[in-house]
């Protein structure tokens, strides 16, 4: 594909266009047909066939699909098409410059902020986006951070100019449970200064759920008689629907100990909950497992939480959690590199989960755990068309991602990365003499 | 000092620095002193039974059985005494007064190249000329039966050179022994300014080193032919160097780990000088090549918290009972690892003896209350009793060049000795007399605290009078204890002033509680622990840092009905 | 006769004394061994005797006392290394000033660091060990074997290996000395000027050396100038007896030190991250500047802000010897994968995939005559793949330093630390993965800044 020759001549047209080059160009829309693919649905197998893309919806899937006559035909033979990939937690277009600390928009000042919606702030044309989505990651869900109660999360499809173009559907209130854990070696606190800083946040998060709930019983009056006071609450407001169990609470959790008091408290609740991090999963793994809420677990590749650890542990992780019979998805937690997910997939899959159940924890896993597996997360008919063409197992590093759909657009094969290697690998002027 | 505190405890701390000064302003009536009937370890291994001591202006006039009490001399009162050869602390700051803690970093214009203050290199200092001999530290020292000490400043890199002391000498004169007997350095960088690292130490060692020896060569030159040469400068860090580099001074390294053994034998061998480490916790992997370098070692008397077994409650997660995951199984494995690097630090001592290197010790970081518990630790954990008593007294003198007038009791020697009323090591041994230079000083034997029984069914409610023993003074407060056995409190009352107690808690007869005191600033904390024995009862109290006393007391009144 | 025997003994003296590298012997049998210097043998052996290579072949003769490895079915490589890292190290910044070239991290090595293991398990078997980059001219490196199993920190040095001195420029300097201590370097103009008075004072004492030792012998009055452990390290690089690595990100500033280097007769500079390395491909390799880079790192500062990740594969097509380094002691386990990553943007092949880790990374330290491939004469470190390494679902199964096994995935258990606390069983801490070094020891500065 980049060295074609098309290619090449576009590139040479961008570059003589003017030094503004570096655009990545237009999405297209419109019927496709992908011909002659080995279509790994992940729900329904391998289907060796045709795929129909029309009104960014999957139409058709199998060995007669037929297809109208202006229908775009991309012949795949010898090529795999995959559903696109779905990264259950990053920061990815709230935050540009991680350092730079007014290009971050996902960590704001407070603690409790339920208010904060992270949709708000996403920048449809942050840099990250075309890097991300050209690896096949189709669909992300972008969190604020910080705080106990940072704000709701939003899943995004990353295609589209206007944040609300790009909502796919879902979103959850974000949560830091209270830990008593030392925050690093630094932390200078006594074990029981840690445990009073635990209970006083559980009880802030306690406090707060009762305030809501009287809140909520309070809208509820009013609702009936318009002459009942109710003064403006923005956070006991936001806080509502994740009280009443029809928004999802994200509860970010990494320590063992950590993960069975936020179980505790999630069950004494009835808390529509999901886990998100339990970086230390494994060392309770029934416990969640029985407690049926699921899990958002990432990065796979990372360093394990405890010197004593295995050397793999983070990488077996999401193994154990799903061998328990917990539900795993796996998230990169990564802003500019949320297009390393399937390698985090991969990595879990090399060490014991297994190549379809990590394929499944990127792609519809997720989709259930958002409750959008009628929509997004395998290749089905009536499915939206987020997917992509690969010329091999998309999980391996030296496998070439060759077109991504998102919605039904066929996006342009194009990032900062790729015009910078278009622009660069014979530059011209090379060096004098 | 709030009133309360001083009213209540007044006899106590009017009675600390008399303590420390000894007989106080009076001369003595002699300078003769006669030990009889005491069983005499001369020096580990040698043992003289029914032995008597003659101690005479400051030295050991003479040893053996069968002596006659000179007319002039003080007899020392006790029955079967033992006496030992006063201990040596082969490094620590003990009576150095410790200078005030700066926080953050100091005011620097330029970080990268301090004066020589602030980056910690001031080697030209002297620790005699710091030492006070009534610095508290003194005091808790010599009650152990340490007579003797090389002290070094406080400082960073190299805080100036070490002193030998004699523990209660009076004053600077009498308390230094030997001054500058040593160049002291450690791994300890200053903060936020060069050298802030072991790296920069190492580097600025180096340097210094080299520039010393360039500039004791080119003062030599110039000394002898100064016509038409460059004229040195005076420079007295680089000057303080002078022994060292002359072989006259040995270089004593702190160090805190393994790492820093092997670095500071590594930075000697490079440089040609003559190391001493000091204050090691563990050195075992480094034992051929302090044996090969023929380093003098002195192990720290510091050990690890004592840990009998992780409480349960703190294991990796609640429910151990119905995981399925083996973390049940690698908790025991973690506490298994936590508890033999407890061990291996125990065994230090021993390994190093069994390795035929002689060793003295270091308190350096160890605190005074722990040194007699973790001897015990060492000896249980391999070390023989004479090889402790060895690194207490013939190995650090010998280590120290002091074998001619320390570390044994023998004739001529100076009268530094220990006397307790049972073996040194034994349990329930207690110190009778400390002797520095010839001067006793004596000590009450603590009472035995009873054996508490934690299936005992005793009631502590009710009014008691106690009395605290502070030597020579003693005082009588009321205890008054309410409640239930599951839910106590009470106060005390001394000197007409009543303070609330907190912590009270009765487990078998074992009675506990705490009152605290806040002075000038300072919480100063009391905490008993006592026996009850039906009407009864007796134990300690500790008063802050400043030692433990004993206290006993008896039951005034009870409720009507239990 | 007798001289020769003379000699000899005190050779084996010598030999004693010093600090001996420990060393065995291994046979691996019947793997598919990638050379990377002579390609892909398959079914085919690798032994090594007391630390050296001595076979690489079909159906080889096991020497006495060698384990004997069956590899079948199992990828045999070259032990992996790591030309920018910070592990086994006790302090990796002396942040104080913007020149500290006589400070050595040889002087502060961990034997204990737990990520001397998890690098091992991630079939490394040597790493730069190096300075952060918080200075303009920061501290010397030093490349280490991981001998992981070792309490003497002086067991860890490759002996022999050249000397290494790390730079740096950009953002770090400019933030810790200009921002954090409003002293210069606070722009890359400051920079560049730290290097050239660092480099003039430097050549100022060599003269003045130079010239006490001519006037020593006939005039008993000359006295040596003070002598400076700085200006002698500074000097060393002029003379070329020590290699530079220097922490880079922007185009400009790469060309900048070239110019420098070139100034001052300075020949043997690698760049370190070199993230617009690409822009200026043509002009190191003009100049034989080599580079060690991320796979794909960037966004997280302002100027790795224009990264690519196709960085090593442009490098590499303009002739630039280059690298993928770990700066991390997470990366540091699976550079195997960052290599991988080469062949998903920049489609290198296998062989120059590999290279990036092996052979290049040895050719940047100085040390590629012993490691970086697997040839007769090389030393015996070796690293056993499950599977292909540049697969994704590779897993390591056996790193050998030497020809000791220092990593069995058999053999491997919970706990692998050699220095416990003996104080408390260890929990969690919920800020564990900072895993960047390069700033640490610089007060006030997060620790991500690579």
């Amino acid at each position: 594909m980049r060295f074609s020759k098309i290619f090449l001549f576009l590139g040479l047209f961008l570059t003589t266009a003017g030094l503004a080059a570096q655009v990545v160009g237009k999405a297209t829309k419109g019927a496709f047909l992908l011909k002659n693919a080995t279509i790994e649905t992940v729900t329904k197998g391998t289907v060796k066939g045709d795929l129909l893309i029309q009104d960014g919806k999957i139409t058709g899937i199998g060995t007669s699909v037929n297809a109208p006559a202006d229908a775009k035909v991309i012949d795949c033979t010898g090529k795999f098409v995959y559903p696109g990939f779905i990264d259950g937690g990053t920061n990815l277009g709230l935050v540009e410059v991680s350092s730079v600390s007014l290009t971050d928009d996902a960590s704001e000042i407070g603690d409790i902020k339920p208010f904060l919606s992270s949709l708000t702030a996403v920048n449809p044309s942050a840099t990250a986006i075309p890097v991300t989505r050209v690896s096949g990651v189709t669909t992300v869900l972008t969190k604020p951070t910080g705080g106990l109660i940072p704000g709701t999360a939003s899943l995004i499809n990353l295609v589209g100019y206007s944040p609300t173009e790009m909502y796919a559907g879902y979103q959850a209130m974000q949560m830091n449970f209270p830990s008593s854990g030392a925050r690093g070696r630094w932390d200078r606190r006594s074990e029981e200064d840690r445990k009073k800083d635990e209970d006083k946040k559980l009880k802030e998060i306690n406090d707060l759920w009762a305030e809501t709930k009287l809140f909520a019983s309070i809208s509820a009056a009013k609702a009936k008689d318009p002459s009942i006071r109710q003064t403006y609450n923005p956070t006991l407001e936001a806080m509502a629907p994740v009280v009443d169990g029809s928004m999802a609470l994200m509860i970010e959790v990494d320590r063992d100990k950590d993960i069975l008091s936020a179980l505790k408290w999630i069950k004494e609740n009835k808390v529509n909950a999901v886990l998100s991090g339990c970086a230390e999963g494994w060392r309770v793994a029934k416990e969640i497992a029985e407690a049926k809420v699921p899990v958002i677990t990432g990065p796979v590749i990372s360093i394990p939480t405890r010197q004593s650890d295995r050397y793999d542990q983070s990488y077996t992780n999401p193994g154990i959690l799903a061998k328990a019979g917990v539900q795993v998805a796996i998230r990169s937690n990564n802003t500019e590199n949320v297009r390393d997910l399937p390698f985090h997939a991969g990595f879990a899959a090399a060490y014991g989960m297994g190549r379809q159940a990590a394929l499944e924890a990127i792609t519809i896993v997720p989709a259930r755990i958002m409750g959008l597996e009628k929509e997004l997360g395998s290749l089905e008919v009536g499915k939206t068309a987020n997917l992509f063409i690969c010329d091999g197992d998309p999980m391996e590093t030296k496998t070439q991602i060759e077109q991504v759909f998102i919605q039904g657009w066929e996006i342009p094969m194009n990032s900062r990365h790729s015009l910078l290697y278009d622009e660069f690998l014979e530059r011209s002027p090379g060096v004098k003499n | 000092m709030t009133k309360q505190l001083a009213r209540w405890l007044s006899p106590l701390l009017l009675f600390l620095p008399l303590l420390a000064a000894g007989q106080g302003e009076r001369p003595p009536v002699t300078n003769a002193y006669f030990i009889q009937n005491a069983i005499v370890v001369q020096q580990p291994g040698t043992v003289l039974e029914m032995g008597g001591v003659i101690i005479r202006d400051g030295l050991i006039q003479a040893v053996g059985k069968n002596l006659k009490a000179p007319a002039d001399a003080k007899v020392l009162e006790g029955d079967s005494l033992y006496v030992y050869a006063g201990f040596i602390d082969g490094l620590s700051n003990v009576g150095i007064p410790k200078p005030k803690e700066e926080t953050g970093r100091p005011e620097v214009k330029d970080p990268g190249n301090p004066p020589n203050a602030i980056a910690g290199i001031q080697p030209e200092r002297s620790a005699a000329d710091m030492v006070d001999a009534s610095d508290k530290s003194v005091e808790e020292l010599l009650a152990l039966g340490f007579t003797a000490a090389h002290v070094v400043p406080y400082g960073s890199m190299l805080p100036g050179q070490g002193a030998i002391i004699l523990l209660g000498g009076r004053g600077q004169t009498g308390a230094v022994y030997r001054p500058e007997s040593s160049f002291f350095s450690q791994f300890e960088g200053s903060r936020g300014v060069y050298p802030a690292t072991t790296m920069a130490i190492m580097a600025k060692w180096r340097e210094l080193y080299l520039q010393a020896k360039q500039s004791k060569d080119h003062s030599a030159r110039y000394s002898s032919a100064a016509r038409g040469m460059a004229r040195t400068a005076y420079d007295e860090t680089l000057e303080a160097f002078y022994p060292v580099i002359d072989g006259k001074q040995p270089v004593f390294f702190a160090v805190e780990n393994v790492k820093d053994v092997f670095r500071a034998l590594g930075l000697a061998k490079e440089m040609g000088f003559q190391l001493a480490l000091a204050n090691a916790d563990h050195v075992e992997p480094a034992l051929a090549d302090i044996k090969a370098s023929k380093t003098p070692l002195f192990l720290s008397l510091d050990l690890p918290e004592e840990k009998k077994k992780e409480e349960k409650k703190e294991g990796s997660s609640g429910s151990d009972s119905t995981r399925t995951t083996p973390t049940p199984t690698i908790d025991t494995k973690m506490e298994e690892r936590r508890a033999a690097a407890q061990r291996m630090f125990e065994e230090q001592a021993a390994a190093v003896a069994k390795a035929g290197v002689s060793f003295g010790f270091s308190t350096l970081t160890a605190k005074s209350k722990d040194i007699r518990a973790n001897l015990g630790r060492m000896i249980k954990a391999g070390l023989t009793e004479d090889q402790a008593l060895a690194a207490l007294t013939t190995a650090p003198a010998a280590l120290l060049g002091l074998s001619d007038v320390m570390g044994t009791v023998e004739k001529g020697k100076i009268a530094n000795l220990v006397v307790t009323d049972k073996p040194y090591f034994a349990e329930g041994s207690n110190v009778r007399y400390v002797i520095v230079d010839g001067v006793p000083k004596e000590y009450e034997a603590k009472k035995k605290k009873k054996a508490s029984d934690p299936n005992a069914k005793v009631s502590a409610v009710g009014t008691w009078s106690i009395t605290v023993d502070v030597p020579g003074q003693t005082t009588t407060s009321v205890l008054e204890i309410t409640g239930t056995a599951d839910d106590l409190s009470g106060t005390i009352t001394a000197e007409g002033e009543t303070r609330q107690l907190s912590g009270v808690s009765l487990s078998g007869d074992a009675l506990t509680f705490t009152s605290q005191f806040s002075a000038g600033g300072q919480n100063l904390t009391l905490s008993f622990d006592l026996t009850v024995d039906g009407d009864s009862l007796d134990g300690s109290v500790q008063v802050g840092s400043f030692g433990t006393f004993d206290v006993e007391g008896s039951r005034t009144s009870k409720p009507d009905r239990q | 006769m007798k001289r020769y025997l003379h000699l000899l003994t005190l050779l084996l003296a010598s030999l004693a004394l010093g600090a001996q590298t420990p060393t065995g012997s291994v046979h691996i049998k019947n793997g598919t061994v990638l050379t990377i210097t002579n390609g892909v043998l398959t079914e085919a052996d690798v032994v090594v005797e007391n630390g050296k290579i001595t076979g690489v072949g079909k159906s080889l003769r096991t020497p006495a006392g060698a384990k004997v490895i069956d590899a079948t079915g199992q990828f045999v490589m070259p032990g992996i290394i790591d030309a920018h890292s910070h592990i086994a190290l006790d302090a990796v910044n002396e942040a104080t000033n913007p020149v500290t070239a006589e400070v050595w991290t040889g002087d502060v090595l961990d034997p204990f660091d737990i990520s001397i293991y998890r690098a091992l398990a991630g079939g490394v078997t040597a790493a730069h060990a190096m300075h952060g980059s918080a200075n303009a001219i920061g501290g010397q490196c030093e490349t280490i074997k991981l001998r992981y199993g070792t309490y003497n920190p002086e067991d860890l040095k490759m002996q022999g290996a050249p000397r290494t001195i790390k730079f740096a420029l950009g953002e770090n300097p400019m933030r810790v000395h200009g921002e954090g201590n409003r002293i210069l370097p606070r722009t890359r103009m400051g920079v560049e000027h730290v290097f050239r008075q660092a480099f003039s004072e430097a050549k100022d004492y060599m003269a003045a050396q130079e010239s006490y030792q001519k006037k020593k012998a006939s005039d008993p009055t000359a006295v040596a100038p003070k002598y400076d452990y700085r200006m002698e390290t500074l000097a060393d690089i002029l003379r070329g007896e020590i290699i530079i690595h220097c922490h880079s990100y922007r185009a400009d500033e790469i060309l900048m030190l070239l110019e420098v280097c070139k100034d001052f007769g300075i020949k043997r500079l690698v760049f370190q991250h070199t993230n617009e390395g690409f822009k200026v491909a043509p002009e190191l390799a003009e100049f034989g500047a080599m580079a060690s880079v991320f796979a794909d790192w960037w966004a997280y500062k302002f100027e790795v802000y224009y990264s690519t990740a196709y960085n090593a594969a442009i490098l590499t097509r303009n002739g630039v010897v280059t690298s993928i380094n770990s700066d991390s002691e997470d990366y540091i386990r699976h550079l195997y994968h960052q290599a991988g990553k080469t062949q998903r943007y920049g489609q290198l092949t296998d062989d120059e995939a590999l290279r990036l880790i092996t052979l290049n990374p040895a050719i940047q330290l100085g040390i590629d005559a012993r490691v970086g491939s697997l040839e007769k004469g090389k030393d015996g470190d070796i690293a056993i793949f499950s599977a292909h390494p540049l697969s994704i679902y590779a897993v390591p199964q056996m790193t050998i330093v030497d020809g000791i096994v220092r990593f069995d995935i058999k053999a491997d258990d919970n706990d692998m630390r050699l220095s416990v606390d003996p104080e408390k069983t260890e929990d969690m801490m919920l800020e564990y993965a900072v895993e960047h070094r390069c700033m640490e020891g610089v007060e006030g500065h997060a620790a991500h800044h690579h």
